[in-house]
């Protein structure tokens, strides 16, 4: 990691709702922050939550090397964690939609609709 | 480390040389998307459309075209804006081989690449030879920016 270059800016903060973790992403998911993303998701599902929430309401870009992650990260979840996604917007839930991704990982619009559909 | 190509002007972008990796690959999609703001009168859909279009032709080329070199040879990335037809193309070449790593393993992640092109283009086409992949991305009804210095 020494040598990583700030070519891409992203942060992921996670927080605890309920039973339920949440990752808040912001700024850019490509090839050089996905994989951190990636790792984010599998730490937060060792914590025993019912769910991953993964909030890309604030990334304002997101390449098919994020959507991939998401994918792959999901799957490598145990099997009692829930998963969602939360995005809303030209750079993101678009192109989830446009290659069938918003259909695999569960894609809502709000933090809010994801929570309930994870605690319904 | 990457030698650089004739700097922006007019309606062509032009980055020529570039080593094809994952640093350069957002570089060149950063001035790209200051490049096309500053050109054209896009909506927030399709600004957001090209720009993910010709990234990911970017990441294949960092990604896949010198699997097999041992270091990452060049990319280059050229956008041409057609004031009359209203098209803007851009085609991202490279001298390699797309090879994938490890399709057995990697394939969940992967391979969304070239469907999400021809999603987000009017027109994407792949042309791969021994000597090296182009991709031409074009997008029709582009309007330039109307106030000119």
């Amino acid at each position: 990691m020494a040598s990583q270059p700030a070519a891409s800016k992203c942060t992921i903060e996670q927080q605890r709702i309920g039973e339920i973790d949440v990752l808040s992403v912001a700024g850019v998911v490509d090839m050089l922050t996905a994989p951190r993303l990636g790792e984010a998701i599998t730490a937060a599902g060792k914590d025993s939550p019912r769910g991953v929430i993964v909030d890309l309401s604030a990334v304002d870009f997101l390449a098919s090397a994020g959507m991939g992650i998401l994918i792959a990260a999901r799957d490598e979840l145990p099997a009692s964690v829930q998963f969602a996604v939360v995005a809303d917007g030209p750079a993101t839930s678009r192109p989830l939609k446009l290659v069938g991704v918003a259909d695999i990982v569960g894609l809502h619009a709000t933090l809010d609709a994801a929570l309930a559909a994870l605690t319904a | 480390m990457s030698r650089f190509g004739k700097p922006c002007t007019g309606t062509r972008f032009a980055q020529i040389d570039a080593v094809a990796n994952p640093q350069n690959a957002a570089r060149i999609r950063r001035e790209f998307a200051d490049w096309l703001a500053r050109q054209f009168t896009l909506d927030a859909t399709k600004a957001s459309d090209v720009v993910l279009a010709v990234n990911e032709a970017m990441a294949n080329a960092a990604e896949y075209a010198y699997v097999t070199a041992e270091q990452p040879g060049a990319m280059h990335v050229v956008a041409d804006y057609d004031r009359n037809a209203a098209t803007l193309t851009v085609t991202v070449t490279d001298e390699g081989a797309w090879r994938h790593a490890n399709p057995a393993t990697t394939e969940l992640r992967r391979g969304r690449g070239i469907p999400l092109m021809k999603a987000l283009t009017d027109s994407a086409v792949v042309d791969s030879s021994p000597a090296g992949t182009r991709v031409c991305l074009e997008w029709n009804g582009i309007n330039a920016a109307r106030a000119r210095a």
